[in-house]
């Protein structure tokens, strides 16, 4: 009885599926320049003076990208790098677009002099582009000799099982650094950046990464006893504390970084991350149940714990966003109380507000006036005159605004209005293409994120080594998982919690780690594709020497 | 031990995460984008709606409203209202947000509604913008006028005046004007922040003046002696008298305060006994303040709420006239209570005044249950709606809204209000050919009378019911009836 995996590795072609892969590429890129194109006849009734270096600098990388993946890992999987380049043309097409209608609010603000963080960037998209495009070529190169993972400058997937409790933890200390002081940078909330030269990094994306291997790593070398020792209580088997100590370690310390970050989608995705390889290695449903056991308790903890009242509160907006709109307050018994700019509790606070900066204006105190005129008087209304807890679901309601104007078809690129979404080049930008692409372009775009994640689970099965499978079958799910989690938030299927969306969002971590993710899986999809080795001792016939 | 099932596995619970996306994404793009557009948080309902010409009004034959192209960015479209002042109480103003027909029918104006969208599908598919439909109003644009002119010559200086004509067997608004009014040129889009300042301006006006609310059917009024027609129903329909019953015209003390209750004149019908039409045609006071008083305030707030007091409706979508009332508690600012009318109360309820209210629509809308056998048709503002290749996408369909009375009791009473033209206070008015009530309502302290005059026309075989008030000093059928009686010469022209 073969496996699946010997089954479809014995149904695979084994050919080099560069030409497949080509024509998806030069259609990955007309789709792009398209929409380049569409964005300038469409606002401004000719073609945009950036679709030269835009259109055509991605061009450039992608066939670079291609001509590597082509010489180096020929029988890679055809559809992954024209899947990965179509979505991030599409982003950064939306990025372009959206740096047009927000340029001149930023040009305005800077030269007032104020910080003006939140725009989008097409030009720094394009960078990141170029970097992330460029390490997935390095990454390419540098994984070649997969036979010989101790061959010079090389370092492949297989090598990285060698470094296991090193690259954990590598994950642990990308982790924490956003939260030492001095190195970590708070950005709407989000204790998740690190600042390195001029630039902001996420190292949660990379962290993401390692911890799989690290999983992997673990995992295959404790598996069997994992599901074969242990005590069997009832229906459960519960497995030895020793072998369960570690990765509960690991998985409560990522955890605890997570709830002090209060990045909660990043929780979410570690966890599930954690369960479904453990699920994979083991075999056992028992685990599944446990984890979910595990995350039921966190969040039931969380809801009770005081300085966690932002977990409720998620779930309340999400149920129920319309108080929330422009400020909402939650007070002790669970009500919510709208505390947005046209009620009249708001005016009286900002009243309340104005009247003690004069105060301290006349008390010769500028500092503290100009700081009490910054409180937003929502915020003060709900805190000391309700007692009770802040927030805005703006956000999340002109999101499905958003998607509610663009309907089945869309508004069209650069005919809608998506910047009127905060944050609608980053966490809400599944939104915008939603507003101008319509219901068809969103189907389009998530069939591409699960074809991506089928073929990494395709190359999963079809890898030989257990540790691979582990790897390709994690770093495939994780990246469902995140699409999961971002576009069911901004999308009000699952309460919104802030994580980046794979290729499309802007910002260079992500695409960064996105990039290398595609490298990974498009080195072992070539080693699990090609030939198996030849049998070099071909002695043809064995010869009849006549005895007579 | 083999890793591919549970591979297996985790991919299809992959794949089904991305189902339940598709399915999320489905839901909120499609069945939920209709109300997500039209959600009251959603800023971008106003943001499109400058760049695509919005369709017409028109009335008669004439166009009232039009939008045309200012061949600025933004606004793409203006607005254009021709007499303003004269059609803003039914079709109301745009400027983003919009107001009376221009609200209720904004999705169609717009040409965002389903009905067209769904007509002209093709034209979404290649990207041409639907075009907004036409609405064709049910007004009589000669009489309106004469309506407006006549209001502002008989109205005093700063205060108002209302009229409000219907058809009462379709309920389709024939005339409703109000004095003083506003232009909607004023704040139509072409004007950008100075309208919009102007609008701000004309919403915080206080005192007596609103101009942005109307006078004929969103401002209410003490009716006075024209309530004595829904006294004398309820009464009538009670089974106790009828129109020929002999009734005490006399002196009546009100039970509390022992103070007389006062008529206007103590000779002819108000002498002392008269029938019913006799006390009603010469509006004795006393004999509705008895009638009132004998029902109790609970069934006169009852009988009144069949003729539509006390409740809202719409009269085209999301368009409330305001409530008239005959209120059996009241608010009293001083104790912060509700305190209960009581028995003084009850019998100047009965007369149209204490804390009864009405607007000029609801009083019309009265006359029309006397002229049309105690049935209340709907009153409505828009006839029908024409998308641009013409074909029809609403048509208005009249609807009884109430049976206010038995039809015999109308009958009783429409010959009653003939009684008042032609031997009664309203004996001015009978060149006019019209029936009605006459009404003076005193509005407190420093306060001008609400002269009144509630009827209908043609005298005989009645096709229209009609309500005029104007503040000022005189009476209802000295100021108030002349203007009802020439505007519903207009409308009987038709």
């Amino acid at each position: 009885m073969s496996s699946i995996g010997d089954q479809i590795r014995a149904q695979l072609p084994y050919n080099r599926r560069g030409a497949a892969s080509l024509a998806l590429l030069i259609f990955a890129m007309v789709l792009t320049l398209s929409a380049f194109a569409e964005v300038g006849l469409a606002r401004d009734g000719r073609l945009p003076l950036g679709l030269p270096l835009y259109g055509g600098g991605l061009a450039v990388l992608a066939f670079a990208a291609y001509f590597v993946q082509a010489k180096f890992a020929p029988y890679a999987d055809p559809v992954l790098l024209p899947l990965a380049v179509a979505l991030n043309g599409i982003g950064l097409a939306m990025i372009y677009r959206l740096d047009l209608d927000t340029s001149r609010g930023k040009q305005a603000a800077l030269s007032s002099g104020k910080a003006f963080e939140d725009a989008a960037d097409a030009p720094g998209q394009l960078m990141w582009t170029f970097v992330g495009i460029a390490l997935f070529v390095a990454a390419v190169l540098i994984m070649r000799d997969t036979n010989r993972s101790d061959a010079p400058l090389s370092f492949t997937p297989k090598t990285a099982q060698r470094y296991t409790y090193l690259i954990g933890l590598g994950a642990i200390i990308l982790l924490l650094l956003p939260v030492v002081p001095g190195v970590g940078r708070e950005i709407n909330g989000a204790k998740v950046w690190i600042a390195i030269g001029g630039f902001s990094v996420q190292p949660g994306e990379f962290a993401k990464l390692l911890l799989v291997v690290f999983f992997a790593g673990y995992l295959v070398n404790k598996r069997q006893a994992m599901s074969l020792i242990g005590k069997k209580i009832g229906p459960i088997s519960l497995p030895r504390a020793r072998d369960l100590g570690p990765i509960m370690v690991i998985w409560i310390f990522c955890l605890g970084v997570l709830f002090i970050q209060k990045d909660l989608g990043t929780a979410l995705l570690y966890f599930g991350l954690f369960v479904s390889m453990l699920y994979i290695a083991t075999q056992r449903v028992s685990w599944v149940m446990i984890g979910i056991g595990l995350l039921a308790v966190g969040i039931f903890v969380a809801t009770l714990l005081p300085f966690m009242g932002h977990v409720n509160q998620r779930i309340s907006i999400w149920q129920h966003p319309e108080p929330y709109f422009d400020g909402g307050c939650m007070m002790a018994s669970g009500k919510v109380e709208p505390v947005n700019p046209n009620t009249a509790i708001f005016k009286k606070n900002q009243i309340i507000l104005e009247q003690k900066a004069k105060q301290y204006e006349s008390q010769g105190n500028a500092a503290r006036a100009k700081n009490t005129r910054a409180i937003a008087p929502g915020w003060y209304a709900c805190t000391n005159e309700l007692k009770g807890k802040y927030a805005d679901s703006a956000q999340l309601m002109h999101g499905l605004f958003a998607l509610g104007q663009g309907g089945v078809l869309g508004t069209g690129l650069g005919q809608g209005k998506p910047w009127i979404i905060p944050l609608s080049f980053s966490d809400f930008i599944f939104d915008s293409l939603g507003e101008e692409l319509g219901l068809t372009g969103l189907m389009v775009l998530l069939l591409i994120y699960a074809l991506i994640v089928q073929r990494g689970m395709k190359t999963a099965v079809a890898a030989r080594d257990p540790f691979l499978k582990l790897f390709a079958g994690g770093v495939s799910f994780v990246l469902a998982l995140q699409v999961f989690v971002i576009v069911g938030g901004v999308t009000k299927l699952i309460p919104l919690t802030g994580l980046t969306t794979p290729f499309l969002s802007q910002g260079g971590s992500s695409l960064m780690a996105n990039w290398i993710l595609i490298a990974i899986l498009v080195r072992m999809s070539h080693d699990a594709r090609k030939p198996a080795p030849q049998a070099i001792q071909d002695e043809g016939m064995t010869q009849i020497v006549s005895t007579r | 031990m083999n890793m591919d099932k549970p591979i297996r596995r985790v991919a299809i619970f992959g794949l089904l995460l991305f189902f339940g996306l598709m399915a999320q994404v489905n839901y909120v793009q499609g069945s939920e984008a209709e109300s997500l557009r039209t959600d009251p948080l959603n800023t971008r309902r106003f943001s499109e709606v400058f760049n695509n010409p919005r369709g017409q009004i028109t009335a008669d034959g004439q166009v009232l409203v039009k939008s045309f192209p200012t061949g600025k960015s933004n606004p793409k479209y203006g607005r254009t209202y021709k007499d303003g002042l004269l059609y803003s109480p039914i079709t109301g103003y745009f400027n983003g947000g919009a107001s009376k027909v221009e609200m209720a029918y904004n999705s169609l104006l717009g040409g965002t509604d389903k009905r067209i969208t769904h007509q002209r599908w093709f034209d979404t598919f290649i990207g041409k913008k639907p075009e907004g439909a036409d609405l064709e109003l049910t007004l009589n644009t000669a009489a309106q006028e004469t309506a407006y002119r006549r209001l502002k010559a008989q109205t005093s200086q700063g205060r108002r005046g209302g009229v409000a004509v219907i058809d009462i067997r379709t309920g389709a608004v024939q005339v409703l004007a109000s004095f003083p009014s506003f232009d909607p040129n004023e704040v139509a889009p072409q004007t950008g922040l100075t309208g919009g300042k102007r609008l701000e301006a004309l919403d915080a006006q206080t005192g007596v003046i609103k101009p942005l609310i109307d006078n004929a059917m969103s401002q209410t009024f003490p009716p006075g002696s024209s309530f004595k027609i829904v006294t004398s129903a309820i009464a009538m329909d009670g089974g106790a008298i009828n129109s020929q019953s002999q009734v005490s015209t006399g002196q009546l003390v009100l039970p509390e305060s022992n103070k007389a209750l006062p008529n206007s004149h103590d000779t002819g019908q108000c002498g002392g006994t008269a029938t019913l039409r006799g006390a009603f045609a010469e509006s004795c006071n006393t004999t509705f303040g008895k009638l009132a008083l004998e029902m109790g305030i609970d069934k006169l707030n009852a009988g009144a709420t069949k003729f539509g007091f006390n409740r809202k409706f719409e009269i085209e979508p999301d368009v409330q006239p305001a409530e008239s009332d005959v209120p059996v508690e009241y608010f009293d600012p001083a104790t912060k209570k509700k305190i209960r009318t009581g028995r003084d109360g009850t019998a100047r309820s009965g007369i149209g005044q204490e804390n009864v209210r009405a607007t000029p629509l609801q009083m019309a809308m009265v006359a029309a249950a006397t002229a049309n056998k105690g049935k209340i048709m709907k009153p409505y503002l828009v006839e029908r709606a024409r998308a641009k290749d013409q074909s029809e996408l609403y048509r208005a369909r009249a609807q009884e809204y109430a049976q206010a009375m038995k039809a015999d009791t109308a009958d009783q009473l429409a010959d009653m209000m003939r009684a008042v033209v032609t031997e009664g206070t309203g004996k001015s008015l009978a060149q006019y050919g019209i029936a009605g009530k006459t009404g003076t309502a005193e509005q407190g302290e420093g306060n001008p009378n609400a002269r009144w005059f509630v009827g209908f026309a043609p005298m005989e075989k009645p096709r229209y019911a009609f309500a005029v008030v104007t503040e000022g000093p005189e009476s209802g059928g000295a100021n108030a009836g002349p203007i009802a009686g020439e505007v519903m010469r207009q409308v009987l022209k038709k």
